[in-house]
């Protein structure tokens, strides 16, 4: 009892000092209008307040917008913030996508079992004991898969104009992440609770721990688990813009140099409806 | 694993380790020592996600648009809190930062980015040895240039999000080792990392004895093994190559169950042997460069540091060989049954231990 009290003391302790932090992709604007220049900055940081990355090119492994059915890469100078710039269709509901090349990150040990426990990965902490590791430090490669929409014309909730007029389809459909969440509808459009599901390597992941946290109110967070489908599902209590994360972790391959691959997945999107 | 196999994943790997990549933000730290027992820290960052994080910390409603003077006012309210978050420690004492606003700047203009300069200062304590430092309100890599001194050219540092730097030493107060000593103490580190603690090492050395006790076998093996050692622990100490030490370490437990099973095969020295020890010599190279890499040493240092470790571990490697001879073979190396008795059990006890750890190390238990 005593070690639990112990072990979870110094969790707490080291949750002041977490060195883990989310990814999101921050747009200018989450409704361009047609041909608009959006500014797409990308952030590090936690509860919604992000530090700017700078674009760096030797870091990005994929960077571009699904609109309109067609790819286009997002251009941008090495070293600017906003990381890149892109013209919106405006049209249907667009995906902007981001995945990094991986950083490596070694982390005492106390400090990586916290971000673990704090990221819901409890199945890496037992791995880490059966395996004797528990003291040793953290040793990582961390990777962002990190998409988010940009509502179009015939995204809004209120367009009647057309008989078929359904929420765009191209924020349900997986874009092939290693890890990647993907919304079962358009939540850009969408007013009903949000549900999806979580995918590492295009299949469903049971048990990732699931964040949605509003951009206006991110002391507010929710979480959930994933189900043996990996899909979620929050009644989003509020519109505006709201970052859904989600981190998994898997012993790195034979040939890594580092212990550890951590996957960090968001989605960034404004939902409609009043911030309340 | 074939030998091209492995040939294609160290390629890949040495190409791999030129593609790392930090998540780099806009913050950046230049902290200064000065002759007057004081420090001073210039912090430049973004001013608006600066008041966001200390909004939030005060569960305050996170502001957005302010101009330059509500920004101004902003950060003003927070500068006793914003101190809180500024950690410099001497000798690993915490020094009480006081902070200001130096400069700050918001233009509405996409091509010239806001910044604020904060300027943080605080007591340094006379003959303090080290100095770390510490700045919280940044979540992305960033770089801290730190000069120990008045004069002394900043040296730079890049530190992850809000990590605690490692203490860095105070030249002032630190007066450089000796030459002398820089060599005596690698000289010592390489031996020990033979003898006692290279238990893998001292069973390859041993493998090449228990070969034969003739001394060209002999030298013409630990002369192929060192050359080759030393080139890897040279290339991989500048950075030039680095394998995974999961290639590097089953490889190495794989060459002692080698030198140990040839030695069960034949009692002479064939040919390919000594580029078979050459190989394996690159491989034991990589793995004693882990012992100096995890000290992070001065780049002055490395030299002097390299050429007396590596002494080091020559003269444990002789060391292994002399106590193996005059406490075992000279005794009994003219005894009929040395090669069966002796030569070959100990082979097969040093095959077998080679084999379990190649094993062990593969599969990671």
């Amino acid at each position: 009892m005593m070690k639990r009290l112990a072990l979870s003391a110094a969790l707490l302790l080291a949750c002041g000092e977490l060195q883990a932090h989310d990814f999101w992709i921050e747009p200018s604007t989450f409704h361009p209008l047609p041909g608009t220049v959006v500014r797409v900055g990308l952030r590090v940081g936690q509860n919604f307040i992000g530090d700017a990355v700078p674009r760096y090119s030797d870091g990005i492994a994929q960077f571009y917008i699904r609109q309109d059915g067609k790819d286009e890469p997002i251009e941008g100078a090495d070293g600017g913030d906003p990381a890149g710039f892109l013209r919106a269709s405006g049209e249907a509901t667009a995906v902007i996508a981001y995945r990094s090349a991986g950083s490596p990150i070694t982390l005492p040990a106390a400090e990586f079992e916290a971000y673990l426990h704090q990221y819901g990965l409890e199945r890496v902490i037992a791995e880490r004991a059966k395996r004797g590791e528990s003291g040793k430090s953290g040793q990582e490669r961390f990777y962002r898969y990190a998409k988010a929409l940009l509502a179009g014309a015939k995204s809004s909730p209120d367009n009647k104009s057309s008989p078929d007029n359904k929420p765009a389809p191209a924020p349900s459909r997986p874009l092939g992440l290693d890890y990647e969440i993907v919304p079962d509808d358009d939540p850009a459009a969408h007013l009903g609770p949000l549900r999806g599901r979580v995918l590492y390597q295009g299949k469903p992941l049971a048990g990732a721990l699931v964040v949605a946290t509003p951009r206006d109110q991110p002391t507010g967070a929710l979480r959930v688990r994933s189900d043996d489908q990996g899909a979620f599902s929050f009644a989003l209590p509020r519109g505006g813009v709201w970052l859904i994360t989600s981190v998994h972790m898997v012993r790195a391959s034979f040939f890594s140099t580092e212990d550890w691959d951590s996957l960090w997945a968001s989605l960034t999107f404004d939902r409609p409806g009043p911030p309340q | 694993m074939t030998l091209l196999k492995a040939f294609v994943v160290t390629v890949a790997l040495l190409c791999a380790s030129l593609l790392e990549a930090h998540e780099i933000g806009t913050t950046q730290v230049r902290l200064t020592l000065h002759r007057d027992n004081t420090w001073t820290a210039y912090i430049v960052t973004a001013p608006q996600t600066l008041a966001n994080k200390l909004e939030a910390e005060a569960n305050e409603p996170r502001t957005s648009g302010l101009t330059q003077d509500q920004l101004h006012a902003e950060l003003e309210r927070f500068l006793p809190a914003l101190a809180r978050h500024i950690e410099v420690r001497f000798d690993d004492v915490p020094s009480p930062a006081t902070v200001s606003i130096s400069e700050l700047q918001v233009v509405n203009d996409l091509t010239i980015p806001d910044f604020v300069e904060l300027r943080a200062g605080g007591a340094m304590p006379a003959q303090a040895k080290t100095v770390s430092w510490r700045y919280d309100l940044t979540y992305a890599t960033y770089a801290l240039q730190l000069a120990d001194s008045d004069d002394a050219e900043p040296e730079t540092h890049w530190l992850q999000g809000d990590v605690r730097s490692r203490p860095f030493p105070i030249a002032a107060n630190n007066p450089p080792p000796s030459h002398v000593d820089i060599a005596w103490q690698y000289l010592q580190l390489g031996f020990k990392h033979i003898v006692p603690e290279g238990l893998d090492h001292i069973l390859f050395v041993l493998g090449i004895f228990l070969l034969t006790t003739k001394l060209k076998p002999i030298l013409v093996q630990v002369t192929a093994f060192t050359i080759a050692h030393s080139v890897t622990l040279g290339l991989t100490m500048y950075g030039i190559v680095s394998l995974s030490s999961r290639i590097v370490e089953p490889m190495i437990a794989l060459s002692i169950a080698y030198v140990a099973i040839e030695n069960i095969l034949t009692a002479r020295l064939t040919p390919w042997r000594p580029a078979v020890v050459f190989g394996f010599g690159l491989l034991h190279g990589m793995g004693f460069a882990g012992a100096l890499t995890e000290l992070n040493l001065p780049r002055q240092e490395i030299i002097p540091a390299l050429i007396s470790f590596n002494i080091g571990i020559e003269l444990a490697q002789l060391t292994v060989i002399a106590t193996a001879y005059f406490g075992v073979a000279m005794w009994i190396q003219n005894k009929p049954w040395y090669r069966t008795r002796f030569v070959i059990p100990a082979s097969a006890l040093i095959a077998a231990t080679g084999l379990f750890w190649t094993v062990q190390r593969i599969f990671d238990f």
